[in-house]
């Protein structure tokens, strides 16, 4: 079996459109964002914003075909590395414990339980398999020929980034008394913990004496972090949709710092968001008085 | 009489104004509202999908959509024949409704709450069923659902207002208060 497979090669049938996040980046709406630009405070997902419910259906279906990268990234984490004989040497990104293996397999199987929960949810909302465009970039984070970059960027970044958007999308069935999201999301929050965690512990593990590939790893993790914070998606701002869920991060492993330095990432990209709009607008204004 | 789309061409949405004006016309024609002018202003500098209509003094139908309401969400920043008409739709029914009366005490739309925009949602997308476009109705329930509450009297409300024709607003209000009191007396 291929080993290393390119994301755009994916398997997908004829109701999915696969787009990068070099075309989501080139949408120049998504900066001049109309006569909204900038003067939004409050983004939050919740009930009583009057787009609320096409919102969740649109962050629905971004979770769904998440849910489906997520599954067969782990898949490949689990198929693309040696079982390593004994304890991973520094420098060795050719082979990995089979504990790690068995928990990438265990996760494997959660995302998969997740994909039919979230299609499941997804026509209970209102919205068909396909209906909004695959952004691939998660399993673009997959991709990577280092496991431990792989456990950086998708288990501790994008998984991270579930445990903020499914405490969203768990508030918000709470508020909206939706019994099904809620308790979905719920129990799918526990998951994402648990993927967090692994990727957390298997990152300071395999690295305990690779310092160096260590560091490498957790850049990679900011640049992931970054990239998703795209546009200030998500931040502790109100101006932002989703928040940043704290306390289940914690939960999940990561140290106060750490959790500090996400929250710096997320607000950085929304402050640029914030530059390029006044920007556009600036450059609008120059041809307007000309 | 007239349908002109703003602006003519679009820069940053690969979006057709005369197939917009088109299916306006077809709605215009099917909703007998086509003695009227329509003025179609698209703001395409934004992805979002709010929409908004106004009628003018000299009786003019102006309608404000963002991309978004008439965008083919798989395909971004392309258009979609059936959100154009889902959006267009939706908007010129609760104009022919106020104005074929009956809908007198409506208050006007950027007053209407949550719950009754909800209600009479449905009863317009429901309409615009029967007259042949695509929709999805769990869609519009689900909406329903999120400011009625997610109960069997609000499911049977949304089934009546989906199904109906000739309402007035008093039907259509007393129908929404019914469906949220009831919700509000099982949260409780």
């Amino acid at each position: 079996m291929r080993k290393f497979f390119p994301v755009e090669e994916l398997a997908r049938d004829r109701r999915f459109n696969q787009i990068t996040m070099r075309d989501r980046m080139a949408d120049p709406r998504s900066v001049l964002n109309g006569e909204d630009a900038g003067k939004r405070n409050n983004n939050r997902l919740v009930p009583s914003r009057k787009d609320s419910g096409d919102a969740a259906r649109a962050l629905m279906h971004g979770i769904f075909v998440g849910e489906i990268q997520a599954l067969e990234g782990a898949g490949r984490t689990c198929h693309d590395f040696e079982t390593a004989n004994g304890a991973v040497k520094a420098g060795d990104t050719d082979t990995v414990p089979f504990a790690l293996k068995l928990d990438m397999a265990r996760q494997a199987w959660d995302e998969a339980r997740h994909v039919e929960i979230s299609v499941k949810l997804s026509g209970w909302m209102g919205s068909e398999i396909g209906q909004y465009a695959e952004n691939t970039v998660l399993f673009a984070a997959a991709c990577s020929n280092d496991a431990v970059l792989r456990l950086a960027g998708v288990n501790r970044a994008l998984e991270g980034l579930a445990i903020d958007v499914f405490t969203q999308m768990k508030e918000f069935g709470d508020l909206a008394g939706d019994p099904y999201l809620e308790f979905c999301e719920d129990w799918m929050l526990a998951d994402e913990v648990t993927h967090v965690k692994m990727g957390s512990d298997w990152l300071r593990r395999v690295t305990e004496n690779d310092l160096d590939r260590r560091k490498k790893a957790l850049e990679f993790q900011s640049v992931v972090d970054k990239l998703f914070s795209y546009g200030g998606t998500r931040s502790d701002s109100e101006e932002s949709p989703i928040g940043l869920a704290r306390r289940f991060r914690e939960l999940a492993g990561f140290t106060d710092t750490e959790v500090e330095e996400i929250a710096e990432v997320s607000m950085s990209a929304l402050n640029e968001r914030r530059e390029a709009v006044e920007k556009m607008k600036s450059a609008a204004a120059q041809l307007v008085d000309r | 009489m007239t349908t002109t789309v703003m602006p003519e061409t679009f820069r940053y949405v690969s979006f057709d104004s005369a197939q917009i004006r088109a299916v306006a016309d077809s709605l215009l024609a099917a909703l007998g509202l086509r003695d009227r002018d329509v003025r179609i202003e698209v703001d395409e500098t934004t992805p979002l999908g709010r929409t908004s209509v106004r009628v003018e003094d000299d009786g003019t139908i102006t309608i404000r959509a963002e991309s978004g309401a008439f965008e083919d969400l798989r395909r971004p920043r392309e258009q979609s024949e059936t959100a154009v008409a889902t959006s267009l739709g939706r908007l010129l029914l609760r104009v022919r409704d106020r104005l074929s009366g009956g809908f007198g005490e409506a208050p006007p739309d950027d007053e209407l709450s949550l719950a009754q925009l909800a209600a009479w949602e449905a009863y317009c997308v429901g309409r615009l069923e029967r007259l042949g476009i695509t929709t999805n109705q769990q869609r519009w329930r689900y909406n329903f659902r999120n400011r009625h509450g997610f109960t069997d009297v609000g499911d049977a409300a949304f089934d009546r207002l989906w199904s109906s024709e000739g309402l007035g607003w008093g039907e259509l209000d007393e129908i929404s208060r019914t469906a949220s009191a009831t919700a509000a007396v099982t949260s409780a």
